[in-house]
């Protein structure tokens, strides 16, 4: 379509960014939401109380770490997870938390890993369990107090938490 | 259960010096969330394992915080790196206050 160009696209947003700068949100940061199906759901009041409880207002950006999950986990008693960080381990530099939230499980925070450089390159595996289909975010966050994530949907069939 | 709390540490047979291990922890425990019944439709009370410390000699190295989130007989890997000859010791306590450890010790093997 002619009318579709990605400038079309650009130039719309950026009018829709200018607009919503003019309704008043300016002051909080300016956040366009990329639907896009990599892209996790908007996290539910329970899982925003945590990420703002857990690292406050700080950005939390996709990148340097890798989750890995069954896409469809047939038994939600045992899911596997890995969790993987390129992020240095040394004494000035390393990941000081690992944090997995499960956004529709009873209690969304699954468990936190709080780490010292003394621990080796992020390479954490462990099993969880999983209530329904639902996105499944891991954050890591720096001593530095940088925060990275990555996030997966997995399906899953059988209620592991009850 | 009499085996509840009991704990595994797996390490590689030869580590060298400065070698970045993979280190496999798994303890027994049911890690009950408190939503399931039992066959007399009684609710199992919650009962899991909250707090993990590993400990490489002298040094707490790292921290977990669990949650009946948690799958029955908790496994979990992580990496290590393997740079002195000490005891690795995994210590979790439970949501009724259980203590659990288990232990391996880390030697080098020659070259």
């Amino acid at each position: 379509m002619a009318h579709d160009t990605p400038i079309a696209r650009r130039a719309f947003l950026e009018a829709l960014g200018a607009v919503s700068l003019a309704l008043g949100t300016k002051g909080r940061p300016l956040r366009i939401v990329h639907a896009g199906p990599d892209d996790p759901e908007i996290p539910n009041e329970e899982v925003r109380r945590i990420l703002t409880e857990r690292f406050q207002n700080r950005p939390i950006t996709r990148g340097h770490v890798t989750l890995e999950m069954p896409a469809l986990a047939e038994d939600g008693r045992y899911v596997p997870v890995s969790i993987a960080s390129d992020l240095p381990m040394t004494p000035q530099e390393y990941v000081s938390g690992v944090f997995l939230i499960v956004d529709h499980n009873p209690d969304p925070l699954v468990t936190a890993f709080h780490l010292s450089p003394a621990f080796g390159p992020v390479a954490i595996q462990t099993r969880i369990k999983m209530k329904r289909t639902t996105w499944i975010r891991a954050v890591v966050e720096t001593n530095g107090g940088a925060v990275w994530a990555d996030y997966l949907k997995v399906e899953t069939t059988l209620n592991g938490c009850g | 259960m009499p085996d509840i709390g009991t704990t595994r540490i797996a390490v590689p047979d030869r580590i060298q010096k400065g070698d970045v291990i993979r280190v496999l922890v798994v303890i027994q425990h049911p890690m009950d969330t408190g939503f399931f019944r039992d066959a007399n439709a009684n609710i199992i009370p919650a009962w899991f394992i909250n707090d993990v410390r590993v400990r490489y000699g002298d040094d707490e190295i790292a921290r977990f915080e669990w949650t009946s989130g948690i799958s029955r007989d908790p496994m979990v890997s992580f990496s290590l790196r393997a740079d002195k000859e000490a005891v690795l010791s995994v210590l979790s306590r439970d949501t009724k206050g259980g203590a659990y450890s288990g232990s391996v010790d880390i030697t080098f093997a020659a070259p």
